[in-house]
């Protein structure tokens, strides 16, 4: 089970690390595009040397952020700085003319290498205020905005929030299926082990009670075998945010289940509240002279009824109202309000000398 | 619930996939003067030699390899043979399919030596054997099936029995609290285990007549 874990993990890991290969690949593309753009218009520059100083930065640039990932906020924040010098550097460069006719600048689109970056690193809002920041650079650069100018405005900012967007469902896809992995593994671990303690140490617990002639670790033995049993066998939590009320009810020796055969499911906080007050309940039971305690599932269409009766010496009648009234109602009280809170009812019926039996009905 | 007037020389055939178990149960069953005829380690080994011997009681595993223990009752119900499902807890949708394929007794793997050489011998002269926990889930596929058209009911005074049942009193202490004869709780509980069996083997014949006819 480990293994589909550890792939899940892997696979997340995987994703982002594909994501910057993709940058820094762009970052590469762009640098030979910007290198080529360069070289076919170096004879007209203004000044030749710097475009060679102002494309060795840029090609040095490129390394360093290939080199640095995942790229920290203040690197990208650099990377952008960087590239508003080299959209600049430009004017500079080019001539007056060139810049006017829409002559390729310098940076070409390798320019919009922080917008891709931002965006992969921080989604689609970061991904959109870099397009926007780069794509003021570039219309400072052109001196004005011509409709070129204007159309690879708006690519960037859509480069930005759209990359960004999907970066971010991919990385939610990607969880999503990690959980769903991790789930999958968790069932047929369960399974396995289920298959296994079930062949050996559940038949060894159930032998044990069976052939021992101590009484008490008889009782320990078929506990522990049914509470085994009950961790091996039910899921907390069904896909349906429901949970099997029988999965957890009371295990251990002295408690004996009668359930039926189907699970019964309330949604899982009704449950796990109403099993607390069942444990509360048989607890109170065995404290109080009883040393059996049998619970009765009913799962009817509209509620769920669990009843507790216990072979004690059960309550004399009235004995309940009298505590009311001096304020003593202590466990009464608890399992009565945390059923109350759900909907539901508790009563208590003492028959004498068949011990005291608890009712607890939640609505469905 | 009496053990009634002890029948001798029953002759029992034990099923069970672990050895281990098998061989206590057996020792467990002979020690007390029962006579074991024959076991088995499968189902279908398990059909095989009640088919020959004709056991009083078949004291069945459930999950075994091949054929399951629900497969193994619904085969040699029809021979006459009573069957005493012996499981592990927490298989009771297995115990469920086991009584309505004809069982008439369901015993935990950890009851002592004692509760199941008493168990064998009320199965064998046709009482029911009723655990709390048997009675809860006859008492929950009674309520789950309730609104299916033409599955069995219970009547209101059985439906009171198997709760009581269900929660750990004994067919006396039942008698007693309905004021009603011990006899007459036995006979509720007996029919409550009726209906589900008539009904699924009603289910079973249309399911095959459909299936003929169709085919």
């Amino acid at each position: 089970m480990t293994r589909p874990i550890r792939s899940a993990a892997r696979a997340d890991l995987r994703l982002d690390a594909a994501l910057w290969r993709a940058v820094s690949l762009f970052r590469c593309a762009a640098l030979l595009y910007a290198v080529v753009a360069v070289l076919a218009s170096f004879r007209n520059y203004r000044d030749r040397d710097f475009a060679l100083l102002v494309l060795s930065a840029m090609a040095a640039w490129t390394v360093v952020m290939v080199l640095q990932t995942p790229p920290s906020k203040v690197l990208l924040t650099v990377d952008v700085l960087v590239t508003l010098a080299a959209q600049q550097s430009s004017l500079l460069i080019l001539t007056r003319h060139q810049i006017d006719t829409g002559h390729p600048t310098i940076t070409v689109c390798w320019a919009a290498a922080p917008v891709a970056a931002w965006a992969v690193r921080s989604g689609w809002v970061a991904g959109g205020v870099a397009g926007v920041v780069v794509a003021a650079g570039a219309v400072v650069e052109r001196q004005g905005a011509s409709q070129a100018t204007i159309n690879s405005a708006v690519l960037l900012v859509l480069l930005g929030t759209v990359v960004g967007y999907l970066v971010t469902l991919s990385r939610r896809a990607e969880s999503a299926y990690a959980e769903a992995v991790r789930l999958q593994a968790e069932t047929a671990e369960r399974d396995r082990l289920a298959r296994e303690v079930h062949d050996g140490v559940l038949q060894t617990l159930a032998l044990v009670a069976r052939r021992s002639p101590d009484p008490e670790l008889v009782q320990l033995a078929t506990g522990q075998e049914q509470a085994l049993r009950r961790l091996v066998g039910a899921a907390a939590v069904l896909p349906t945010g429901e949970s099997d009320l029988r999965g957890l009810l009371p295990a251990r020796p002295g408690v004996e289940v009668a359930a039926p055969a189907e699970p019964v499911t309330l949604p899982a906080k009704v449950a796990q509240e109403l099993a607390a007050a069942v444990a509360a309940t048989v607890d109170n039971a065995l404290l109080h002279g009883g040393t059996t305690a049998w619970l009765l599932v009913e799962d009817e269409p509209d509620q769920v009824t669990v009843s507790i009766r216990d072979d004690g010496p059960g309550i004399p009648a009235g004995r309940l109202e009298e505590a009311a009234r001096g304020g003593r109602l202590g466990v009464a009280s608890s399992i009565r309000g945390r059923v109350e809170d759900l909907g539901g009812t508790v009563t208590w019926v003492s028959t004498p000398g068949q011990g005291t039996e608890v009712e607890i009905r939640v609505r469905r | 619930m009496s053990a009634g007037e002890q029948p001798r020389g029953l002759r029992l055939v034990v099923a069970d996939d672990h050895p281990i178990w098998r061989d206590a149960v057996e020792r467990d069953l002979t020690a007390a003067g029962l006579e074991v005829v024959g076991t088995a380690g499968d189902g279908q080994k398990a059909v095989r030699v009640c088919t020959a011997v004709r056991p009083d009681v078949l004291v069945c595993d459930l999950q075994m390899p091949g054929l399951s223990g629900v497969g193994v009752t619904a085969a040699v119900v029809p021979l006459g043979v009573k069957v005493l499902v012996l499981s592990a807890s927490g298989e009771q949708v297995d115990v469920l399919e086991a009584v309505k394929a004809g069982a008439t007794g369901y015993l935990l793997k950890s009851a002592s030596a004692q509760d199941l050489v008493d168990a064998v011998r009320r199965t064998a002269v046709g009482e029911a054997v009723f655990t709390p926990g048997l009675a809860g889930l006859v008492l929950g596929e009674y309520r789950r099936t309730a609104t299916q058209e033409g599955a069995p009911t219970l009547t209101n005074r059985e439906t009171e029995v198997l709760r009581l049942v269900a929660k750990g009193l004994t067919a006396k202490q039942v008698a007693d609290r309905l004021v009603v004869s011990h006899r007459t709780v036995e006979n509720h509980v007996q029919n409550t285990l009726t209906k589900l069996q008539l009904h699924n083997r009603s289910q079973l014949v249309r399911y095959a007549l459909e299936q003929g006819l169709d085919g």
